[in-house]
Parts: C-alpha cells; sequence; structure tokens
C-alpha cells in the first residue's frame, strides 16, 4: 500500500508536468533551488568538522530552527503537500494507519524533504571528528526529518479540523498568525543580544544546550550530547524525540480517521446577516459589487482569515522591535513592509475565486471592474492597518522623518496593488480548495509560486525605489518633503491605474483561457 | 412554434470545432434553435453537450467556428451576447462564501440591473424555488439540488431571451423539478428559448419542442421531437442513433454470485 501510494503521486506529478509547461518550468526551476540549497549549504554543514565543538555545536539550533521553520512555513506559506488529498481515499476500505503510511512516505519522498535529509546528512559529517557522536548524529539525521514533517502534518491537519467552524476559524487564525510571529520574535532576542557576532568567537554551546530542550531540538541535540559526554541527557533526549513522533503520529492517524470517516465540509447551516453596510458604503455598480464580495470573503472565508490577521499583526512586531531596539528605520521599514504585503495579498485573488469566476465571465464583467473591485476591496481590509500602522508608529516617536516615510508608504501601498492587479490578471497563482484543508499546496502550485513570489519581491523593490531617492533628498526641507509626498501619491496612484488598466485588457482579452486555467489553480 | 418571420434563430452554432491538446472532441458541430422553442440537447456521456454549450456562452474558446446569440456573435461581441443570454454551467462552482440571496444580488448588480427591479425579482425566484428559507445561509453548505436551482435563479434575474442551461434537472427533487418545468414552458410561451442538455430520454421527450442527439462531438439527428418519436420512444431512437453497446448477457458473471 505505502508503495503503491508513492507511485500514484509521483505518476500525478508526471502526468501535471507534462500537461503545462508553466508547471514544468517552475519545476525546473523550484529543482534547482533545491539543488542549489544542498549545494551551498550542505558543504558549509559538512566542512564545520574541521571547526571546535564550540562551532560545530551550531547544528543543534541550526536544524531546531529549520524544523520549527518547516512547521511554520507550513502554516503560513500554505506548504502541506496535498496532491494526495486524504479526502479522495475515503471510499476505499483503507484504515488510518495504512493511508497515513503511505503518505508519510510520499511527502518524504517529495523535493522538500529529500533537501532536509540530505542537508541532515551533512549534518553527520559534521559531526565525523567526534567518533562517538556519529552514531548519535546519524539517529539525529532519521528522527529529525520525520519530526518535521510529522509534526506539520499534526498541527496542519489539527487545525484545519478546529477551522471548520467559524470560532474555530478565528482559533486557527490566531495560532497562524502567532506561528508567523515566532521566528520574527526570535529574531528579536538574538538581536537584542550581543551584536557584531563574529564566526570566530562564536560559542554554540549555550544556544545548543537551549535548543537541545525544545521539542523541535530534542533529535537534533543527540550527536552534540553524545559528544560533550552528557550520556544521561542523551538518553533523555533519545526518549523524548521517540516520544514526540509517537504522540505526532497518534495525532495525525486521528485526525486522518476523522477525515475517513467524514470528509471535510463547514459546520453546516451558517447562516450570514444581511450585510447592509457594504453596499451603502460601495454602491451597487459591478466594481462596487466585486469589492463588497471581496470584503466579505476576507472575513468569511477561513482560507483568507489566517492571510488577513497575519497581515495585520506583521507590523505591530516591527514597530515593538523598532521601540525596543530604538531604530525609526525599523518601524518605517515595517509599516512600508506592511504595506507591500496588503497590497500583494491581491495576486492570488482569481486562484481563490477559482473556476466560480465563470459568473463574471459569462455576465460580461469588464476586466478594468473585476480588478478595480479587488483594489477596494484590499484597499478596505488594509488600507486602515497600514493607516493605524503609520500614524501609532509616529505617535510613539518609532518614526521621526513623518513626510519622508509617509511618501514611501503610499507609494509601496499604490504600487504593489497596482502590481498585484496586473500581475494577478496574468499569473493567477493557486489557492487551497475551498473547503479543504486550508493548509494544502500541490508541489506544482508551490513552484508557480516561485515565479510569483520572484516578482513579488523584485516588483515592489524596484516600483518604490524612485521614491525611497526622492525621499532621502528631500530630507531636511519640509517644502520639498510635501513635493515628494504628493508627486509619490500620484505616482502611486498612477501605477494603481495602469496595473488595474493593464490587467483588465489582459482579461478581458483572455477570459475563457483565465477560466480554463482557474479549474486547475485549486487544490 | 413561435418563429417570428424575418428574425434569425436564437442561438446559431456554425462549424464549431474544440480540439484539446490536438485532441479533436467536436467536429464541425452546425446547430441552428429557431425563437421561442424548448431545445434539447441529448447525448452518451462524452458527447462533447457540455463543450458545445461552453462555446455557445462564451466560456471556452472554439478553435473554429461560429456562434451567433440572437444575431449576437459571442466571440466578436461578447458583452452584447452575453447581456441578453442566461447562463446556467454544470459543475462549475458558484460563490459559495455568498449567501443565495446574496448571489442573486451579486449577479444583478454585476449586470448593471436597478436594484427596484432586481431585489423584487430576487425575492420571487427564492420562493417560487423553494429557497426563501435558506437564503441567508451560504451557498457552500447548499445541497446539489438547491445548487442547481440558485443557478437557474441567477441565470434567470435579468430576464433574458435565451436561457442555456447544462443538466438543469440534475440533483432536483420532484417537487423542485416541476416548478423548474412551470418556469421554462411559461418562459417559452412568453417568446424566450431554452436549450438545455440532458441524457435522462423521459424528461427531455416530455419537455423539449425540439431535439439535437449528439455523440462524437457531432450531430447525428436534430428534429422536433413529435417527428424523432414518430416510430418509437426517444429513448430508442437515441439507443438506434448512437449504437447502444450490448452488454454481452455472459459477461460480469462474478457479479452477485
Amino acid at each position: 500500500m505505502t508503495l503503491l501510494i508513492v507511485r500514484l503521486r509521483l505518476r500525478m506529478w508526471r502526468t501535471a508536468l507534462s500537461r503545462s509547461s508553466v508547471q514544468l518550468v517552475s519545476a525546473i526551476i523550484g529543482g534547482l533551488v533545491a539543488l542549489g540549497a544542498v549545494g551551498l549549504l550542505g558543504p558549509s554543514i559538512a566542512l564545520l568538522a574541521a571547526r571546535p565543538l564550540a562551532l560545530t555545536a551550531v547544528t543543534v539550533p541550526l536544524f531546531a530552527g529549520v524544523t520549527l521553520l518547516w512547521l511554520v512555513l507550513s502554516l503560513v506559506a500554505t506548504g502541506v503537500d496535498n496532491v494526495l488529498d486524504p479526502t479522495r481515499f475515503t471510499v476505499l476500505p483503507l484504515r488510518a494507519p495504512e493511508l497515513a503510511r503511505g503518505l508519510l512516505a510520499a511527502t518524504l519522498t517529495g523535493i522538500p524533504a529529500v533537501v532536509l535529509t540530505l542537508l541532515a546528512l551533512a549534518q553527520v559529517l559534521a559531526w565525523s571528528s567526534h567518533t562517538a557522536a556519529v552514531p548519535a548524529a546519524l539517529a539525529a539525521a532519521v528522527l529529525g526529518p520525520l519530526t518535521a514533517v510529522l509534526l506539520t502534518r499534526a498541527v496542519t491537519s489539527a487545525l484545519a479540523g478546529v477551522m471548520t467552524s467559524r470560532t474555530g476559524r478565528l482559533l486557527g487564525a490566531a495560532v497562524v498568525a502567532l506561528a508567523t510571529l515566532l521566528p520574527l520574535v526570535l529574531n528579536l532576542l538574538v538581536t537584542s543580544g550581543e551584536p557584531g557576532l563574529s564566526l570566530r568567537s562564536l560559542d554554540a554551546r549555550g544556544a545548543a544546550v537551549v535548543a537541545s530542550w525544545t521539542p523541535v531540538g530534542w533529535a537534533w541535540g543527540l550527536p552534540f550530547d553524545v559528544a560533550t559526554g552528557r550520556w544521561a541527557s542523551a538518553v533523555v533526549h533519545l526518549a523524548l524525540a521517540l516520544g514526540l513522533l509517537a504522540v505526532l503520529w497518534r495525532v495525525w492517524v486521528r485526525q486522518l480517521e476523522r477525515v475517513l470517516t467524514s470528509p471535510m465540509t463547514s459546520g453546516g447551516g451558517q447562516h450570514i446577516g444581511r450585510g447592509r453596510l457594504l453596499p451603502r458604503l460601495l454602491g451597487h455598480s459591478p466594481t462596487a459589487a466585486v469589492a463588497a464580495r471581496r470584503v466579505r470573503a476576507w472575513y468569511r472565508d477561513s482560507r483568507l482569515v489566517s492571510i488577513a490577521l497575519r497581515t495585520a499583526v506583521l507590523p505591530v512586531f516591527f514597530v515593538v522591535q523598532a521601540a525596543v531596539t530604538g531604530t525609526g528605520a525599523l518601524a518605517g521599514t515595517g509599516v512600508v513592509t506592511l504595506a507591500v504585503f496588503a497590497g500583494l495579498t491581491l495576486m492570488n485573488d482569481l486562484a481563490f475565486d477559482g473556476p466560480a469566476w465563470w459568473m463574471h465571465v459569462s455576465t460580461g464583467v469588464r476586466g478594468w471592474e473585476d480588478r478595480l473591485g479587488r483594489v477596494v476591496a484590499s484597499a478596505v481590509v488594509f488600507g486602515p492597518v497600514v493607516a493605524l500602522t503609520f500614524v501609532v508608529s509616529v505617535g510613539i516617536g518609532a518614526i521621526e522623518a513623518v513626510l519622508a516615510w509617509l511618501a514611501v508608504v503610499v507609494a509601496a501601498f499604490g504600487a504593489s496593488l497596482g502590481l498585484a492587479a496586473g500581475v494577478g490578471a496574468v499569473l493567477p497563482g493557486t489557492a487551497p480548495r475551498t473547503g479543504g484543508n486550508p493548509f494544502a499546496a500541490s508541489s506544482g502550485g508551490a513552484a508557480q509560486g516561485c515565479l510569483t513570489a520572484l516578482v513579488s519581491f523584485v516588483g515592489p523593490v524596484v516600483l518604490v525605489l524612485p521614491v525611497v531617492v526622492g525621499a532621502v533628498l528631500s530630507r531636511g526641507s519640509a517644502l520639498l518633503g510635501a513635493v515628494v509626498v504628493v508627486v509619490s501619491v500620484l505616482y502611486g496612484a498612477g501605477l494603481l491605474a495602469a496595473g488595474v488598466v493593464l490587467g483588465g485588457r489582459h482579461l478581458d482579452r483572455t477570459a475563457p483561457e483565465m477560466l480554463g486555467r482557474l479549474g486547475q489553480v485549486q487544490v | 412554434m413561435t418563429d417570428a418571420p424575418g428574425e434569425g434563430p436564437a442561438l446559431e452554432l456554425v462549424g464549431l470545432v474544440k480540439e484539446f491538446r490536438g485532441r479533436r472532441v467536436v467536429h464541425g458541430l452546425s446547430l441552428a434553435v429557431p425563437r421561442g422553442c424548448l431545445y434539447g440537447l441529448v447525448g452518451p456521456n462524452g458527447a462533447g453537450k457540455t463543450t458545445t454549450l461552453s462555446m455557445a456562452t462564451g466560456l471556452l474558446r472554439p478553435t473554429a467556428g461560429t456562434a451567433r446569440v440572437l444575431g449576437h456573435d459571442v466571440w466578436a461581441d461578447p458583452l452584447a451576447a452575453k447581456a441578453v443570454m442566461g447562463v446556467a454551467p454544470d459543475g462549475l462552482r458558484l460563490f459559495e462564501q455568498l449567501g443565495g440571496r446574496e448571489l442573486l444580488h451579486y449577479v444583478a448588480d454585476l449586470r448593471r440591473m436597478p436594484q427596484d427591479v432586481s431585489r423584487p425579482r430576487a425575492e420571487e425566484l427564492l420562493t417560487v424555488l423553494d429557497l426563501a428559507v435558506d437564503a441567508d445561509t451560504v451557498v457552500a453548505d447548499y445541497s446539489a439540488g438547491m445548487v442547481k436551482k440558485i443557478s437557474l435563479a441567477a441565470a434567470l434575474i435579468h430576464a433574458p431571451r435565451l436561457l442555456v442551461l447544462d443538466e438543469p434537472f440534475e440533483a432536483v427533487d420532484p417537487v423542485s423539478g416541476q416548478a423548474i418545468r412551470t418556469i421554462l414552458r411559461r418562459y417559452v410561451a412568453t417568446g424566450g428559448t431554452v436549450v438545455m442538455s440532458s441524457h435522462v430520454m423521459e424528461l427531455v421527450e416530455g419537455l423539449c419542442d425540439r431535439v439535437a442527439v449528439v455523440a462524437g462531438g457531432r450531430v447525428l439527428a436534430e428534429d422536433t421531437v413529435a417527428a424523432l418519436t414518430a416510430t418509437g420512444s426517444l429513448h430508442q431512437r437515441f439507443l438506434e442513433l448512437v449504437g447502444a453497446g450490448d452488454v454481452s448477457e455472459d459477461g460480469l458473471t462474478w457479479l452477485g454470485g
């Protein structure tokens, strides 16, 4: 059965690649990125063998961090490989543990898990100068990746189960939002410690001890324990790591049992209010109708609730960090980042609609109305958050060059909205299936996401750069500053209009083709 | 038949061809649906019914051929064609985060209908189709039959002159089915035109005026129901035309053994 499921996954993957050149290209890009990661990181990790123990110990916090990041990424970037959706197996006489074994094997043979395993093997080489630690490092290389994969599966499936009800959705969204902040908080802790760490003087032993006592570090701490001769803690760590695996396996199998016997649907009979406020605010034009629907989706759709919450929580962290460390640029950058992220959430808006978008095609909605409606929705949802964060940052004194930062924030919001409205009309991106596991992502989708991600990272930087230059040059002059603000407002509005018009035209020309692609964007 | 003289057909398909990755699924299909007619499109699974209807309604671009709706070329002037046509596809999802009433309002707003027309119409449609109780439930929680009914309502709300329905009776209970039949007959009696696909022969025979039998992406026969059923039931004619693959008597003997 396990082998059968692994073969099924490979076959589905091959079919997907042979049917779409976009998938093929992005799979190749994804493969190259994976090769690059192994080729660059692998040797650097292995070369730690030549370094003193104090430095080799860095593998413990490093891999514990990777394991944590693995979970966080699967929550925030919806990265659970859902090519094999467990609900598709409901009609087969399969017991949950059998299915779990198969799905686990299929995940472990996927590219991300293979990359992690290869890096874990490099970790074994890193400990090769301490002969006694090698078997322990090998055990870590087996237990560590297993923990990462099982942890992700257990947590996401449990959350997906919880998030089928409305209160559950909010709970899940809160958990996801906190998970996003976790690495940022760690970063805050690290940077608030002594700055100016150099590789030569680095002593990772303290960090290794701390990391080895966290659940994600139990397995990875084994070689360090053995190398430092702390056999007792090695035994405890091994027991804890094995126990954790057993618990995670139980949780996941339980969730699979639930899915197999009651396919995931929303709680049923979800009643909604009449919602009179939005039409009153926006009117009844097609653009307003699209905007109102998308605003409603931001709080009704479990797939979007977590994205919204996460985006809104993000700046709080930046502002706090700025207040703690006293660097104004950090708060400013935080607000700009929020503006960019908020704008870019529009990028895969079409994918969230999926094939239901036929209603726009058959009613003859103009492309620009579709685009503008979505832009308005994002502005209504995120505009106040951006504005509030900015005002609070200024209020607590975290931002000092107010006009300059204002110019950059406005331009960034407009530019990223425009970029997303334009690019989103060409590359619909991917989204989890409606009512399905909100954390799902197909491997092909993740790879297509690479292309979109590239556009998302490079695009805003390039577009906002002129305003940044203007803002820097105008520092010190209130008049020039005001001019830059006005120009950047016009600039942002211009980019926004360009995105709406160009994206709209493209949709007008290729609506049926886009509809065809939207049939495959939800996984 | 209320085919007004001097007016073209309600739906005219000429030489429609569709290829998917070089595989041709619709082979130069031509049809003319007269105005004021309840027109049935029947065919076996995979006959190309849905593909043809998608090309006729502007949802799928044909590889070759033209589709005209009340004189408007669907692919040259899509907005004019879409304005006079109502569509309810089969198997495409709706915006499931909206309630039934919201969905109707949404479609009406997209079609630029004034509110004082669209809001009362929405209420009436919800009542007639027995959806009033669930009007504030999100469509995600609707049953398959309710989804069929709400998509029909969404296709009707702007009072189109041509209605294109893909499998409108699938999963619909007998009571609602009767309501839909009444709506469609009344609509046709007032000059509207309906094109519906189905693979339930009895339904088409009892409801439609004209029928086209489609298989393998070609029209095998096209006539009034009366003419097609002159020598037997539509069911028998269909099996003759399509060529029923007999399940041999001694096949599947292990089943039920």
